[in-house]
């Protein structure tokens, strides 16, 4: 039996220890700091990302949630120990061992923030990431009134009676919004005993407001919605509702919520107003299809009242509200398939939703779109098709590409002449540049196609026989990457 | 007119050279000489309403005939028109490629006849032709151009971003040394911090950990931005709240982090946090030891009325 002495065991133990340290010591000299190190830091030009291999998950999660840093495979790094991903990023591996993770990147800076347009886009306001993706990106979905101190204006069929609250000492209060083109000198407001008031009728929608006080231009105060008009006034919100939410019962329930596909399904936004018979919640909705529940007691259910309903891909079901009037999707013959669905960009491209009816020699299906552009395709018996009724088409990534479909278009392209060419396309950033896409149609000596387009900027081209060109009876147009051009229109609200 | 603008800035050069030993000019920066215009204003006093596009600066103002927006932008030297929409002017650059997409050598100039701005009225303006269509794209704004530096030269300027109001005054030859504002009479509600003019850009100073660093005043900048590559005392000072990721040249992305910066100060005024983006600006020096630490944007242009004197090269910011 070997006999360890004593004092060997102590000098090796510091040894160890002097080692450890000098090893700590040399690479970072936070490393024996508790808790978890969860660092980033800039020093000598480089970012550096610090993290103990000790953090648990929720801790690097907020971690890396709090700086943005989605793209970069740290999860990976500390869980998997493979931190080989990094260098593809341009990161470089500083330290890796059993209780440290330290990655180092210069900062480079862009190239062209010499140049004043360089430089403004450089310094602009970057959003972060939850900014950058907001529900209702592709435009507005559904709304919702919002007031303290006073209730939402009252309503009486299209008249809403706005409300400005106190003020007693003004002489007179003007009302001034988009829906009066703000006009300063046309709504005038009433004295009441408790504000003032005036009637303006209103379709279902969005609205912006200011009260004239005396003179002076204000917000409502009392209302908490408020929005930048983007060229730098800042405007009351108002949206006139068109369709209430209604659950009867459930009374002894602390809050009961309503989400569907417009707001991206968020369980807590939309909380139920307490009604004689249980719950409501007026709502402005956007043309189209949507589809809801309700959330009371923590459990999520359909809408006992309500008989339109869809699979929720849960085996169950969501309730459904249509507003507008429904376009017929067709697909004659396929009269032997068991099954047609039809799929888009519509409802996010779920296969499990949208099933079509079989009459007669036709599967059809009724539904309700919103202006705008929309691509779909038809699924038969599992195999996906495009309309074949339709001659728009996208391209995608495979080679079918997907049916394009132009629900109540507000431009038209127009070009004159090339009377010879076989085929003119249009393409712009309203179809992803497909060339092939938007055939446009040759009547009379014109080539035309009618299209709906959001109000802003669009750059587009037109593809002649193969050749992409500027439009040529458009003079404005801008450089692009491939130093061709692309044509610029403008369309307004 | 053209020859005497071109020994007086190469006089002012010289002057710069001789009389700021902290700038070590090793070289004359290469750029366009352009003329002064003729300034006329039918008040010398006016105030201009302006709107905004996020966090910049839009005045209304008339070149020729197309009317519409332009973005202040004091970090620019020139008149900057937008290609779109003046694609026909003449260019008086011969040489110049137009519509460059990598980082054109020699950018367009060309001449606007008459120039309005309220009541100001801007003779024989030359311009820079860019195209700012990234700027409409980002802002969803139709953006006519960029209102420089060279325009305002001959101003007192203060910015009112509260009242979203610009208030002129031309000053004249005669009252160029003692000129000021009613606003400024009481000295006691604001600071006056010395400037100076540099290639057209707006030069001042700001301190940290007992370094003076060098800053240019751009109401194109959005963002306050400091230089990554400034010294380690000077970064254990800052907190990273995030970092976002910006294109680069190509398919590259360029990385960026926002964050405060703990105890800033400028004239006496002290702040305990200031908001930062931080990138490389190795591309804003101007010869071979002297660079630009950083740029004032919005972010700290917007928290207090601001007001420069181009004539004695003074800025006064407000309590």
């Amino acid at each position: 039996m070997e006999v360890i002495h004593p004092m060997y065991r102590i000098k090796k133990l510091l040894g160890f220890c002097l080692a450890t340290f000098i090893l700590l010591g040399t690479v970072t000299s936070i490393a024996v700091a508790q808790p978890p190190i969860k660092k980033y830091t800039i020093r000598n030009g480089k970012m550096y990302i610090e993290l103990s291999k000790h953090i648990n998950t929720l801790s690097l999660d907020s971690f890396i949630s709090h700086y943005d840093l989605n793209d970069l495979p740290l999860k990976e790094a500390i869980r998997e120990n493979s931190p080989a991903l990094f260098k593809k990023l341009g990161w470089k591996l500083e330290i890796n061992n059993t209780d440290l993770f330290v990655i180092s990147k210069p900062l480079f800076g862009v190239s062209n923030i010499n140049s004043p347009e360089g430089k403004i886009i450089f310094a602009e306001k970057h959003p972060t990431i939850a900014e950058r993706f907001p529900a209702e990106k592709e435009g507005l979905f559904y709304g919702y009134n919002r007031f303290k101190n006073k209730s939402s204006f009252a309503v009486n069929g299209s008249a809403v009676t706005f409300y400005l609250k106190n003020h007693a000492e003004a002489n007179h209060v003007i009302l001034a919004g988009s829906f009066n083109n703000w006009s300063e000198n046309s709504l005038f407001m009433a004295k009441t005993d408790s504000g003032w008031i005036t009637h303006v009728k209103l379709t279902p929608g969005k609205y912006w407001y200011k009260f004239i006080i005396d003179g002076n231009w204000s917000i409502d105060h009392d209302n908490m919605l408020n929005e930048n008009d983007g060229m730098g006034n800042i405007n009351s919100v108002f949206y006139k509702t068109n369709y209430v939410f209604n659950l009867d019962g459930y009374s002894d329930e602390s809050g009961t919520y309503v989400a569907g596909s417009f707001n991206n399904w968020r369980p807590t936004e939309l909380k139920m107003i307490k009604s004689a018979t249980g719950w409501k919640l007026p709502l402005y909705l956007a043309k189209g299809t949507h589809t809801y529940k309700f959330i009371t007691g923590g459990k999520w259910i359909a809408d006992p009242k309500n008989d339109e309903r869809l699979p929720d891909g849960q085996n169950g079901f969501n309730s459904v509200v249509r507003v507008g009037n429904p376009y017929l999707f067709k697909l004659i013959g396929y009269t032997t398939a068991k099954q047609v669905v039809l799929m888009g960009s519509f409802n996010r491209w779920r296969k499990d939703e949208l099933f079509m009816n079989r009459t007669g020699n036709r599967w059809e299906l009724p539904y309700t779109l919103g202006p705008g552009n929309y691509e779909y395709r038809f699924i038969v018996d599992g195999k996906q098709i495009t309309d074949p009724l339709n001659p728009l088409f996208t391209n995608s990534l495979d080679k079918n590409g997907n049916s394009f479909l132009v629900v109540d278009p507000n431009f038209i392209f127009r070009v004159k002449g090339f009377d010879n060419a076989k085929t003119i396309i249009l393409a712009g950033d309203f179809d992803n540049w497909s060339p092939y896409a938007l055939p446009m149609k040759h009547e009379s000596g014109e080539w035309t196609f009618n299209i709906h387009l959001n109000p802003g900027k669009h750059l587009y081209k037109f593809i002649v026989d193969g050749k992409w060109i500027k439009d040529p009876y458009n003079k404005l147009w801008e450089q692009n990457e491939y130093g061709t051009g692309n044509s610029v229109v403008w369309i307004s609200n | 007119m053209n020859k005497y603008a071109l020994i007086l800035l190469l006089l002012t050069f010289s002057i710069i050279r001789s009389e700021s030993n902290a700038m070590h000019l090793v070289k004359i920066p290469s750029i366009n000489l352009y003329y002064e215009p003729i300034v006329t204003s039918d008040s010398a006093d006016c105030v201009i309403p302006f709107s905004r596009a996020g966090n910049l600066i839009l005045i209304k103002a008339t070149a020729d005939t197309t009317v519409g927006n332009f973005i202040l932008d004091t970090g620019a030297p020139n008149l900057v028109l937008n290609l779109t929409y003046f694609r026909n002017y003449v260019l008086t650059n011969k040489d110049a490629e137009t519509g460059g997409i990598t980082g054109a050598t020699t950018t367009a100039v060309t001449n606007v006849e008459k120039f309005l701005m309220g009541p100001v009225k801007y003779y024989k303006v030359e311009a820079d032709l860019v195209n700012l269509g990234h700027i409409e794209n980002s802002k969803g704004i139709k953006i006519l151009g960029l209102l420089g530096m060279q325009l305002f030269k001959q101003f007192e300027m203060i910015i009112d971003y509260e009242k979203s109001v610009i208030y002129l005054h031309l000053i004249s030859k005669k009252e160029r040394a003692v000129y000021k504002s009613e606003m400024l009479k009481d000295t006691s509600t604001y600071t006056t911090v010395p400037i100076e003019m540099f290639e057209g850009k707006i030069l001042t100073y700001m301190y940290l950990a007992g370094k003076k660093l060098r800053f240019i005043i751009d109401t194109g900048a959005e963002s306050n931005v400091l230089d990554s590559r400034l010294s380690n005392k000077i970064f254990s000072h800052f907190v990273i709240s995030r970092r976002v990721l910006l294109n680069g040249s190509g398919a590259r992305k360029v990385e960026a982090l926002y964050g405060d910066m703990k105890d800033m100060k400028i004239g006496n005024q002290s702040f305990s946090s200031f908001p930062v983006l931080i990138t490389n600006l190795e591309k804003m020096c101007y010869s071979y030891d002297t660079c630009l630490d950083g740029m004032l944007g919005f972010d700290f242009l917007s928290l207090h009325k601001i007001g420069f004197n181009f004539a004695t090269n003074k800025m006064y910011i407000w309590k």
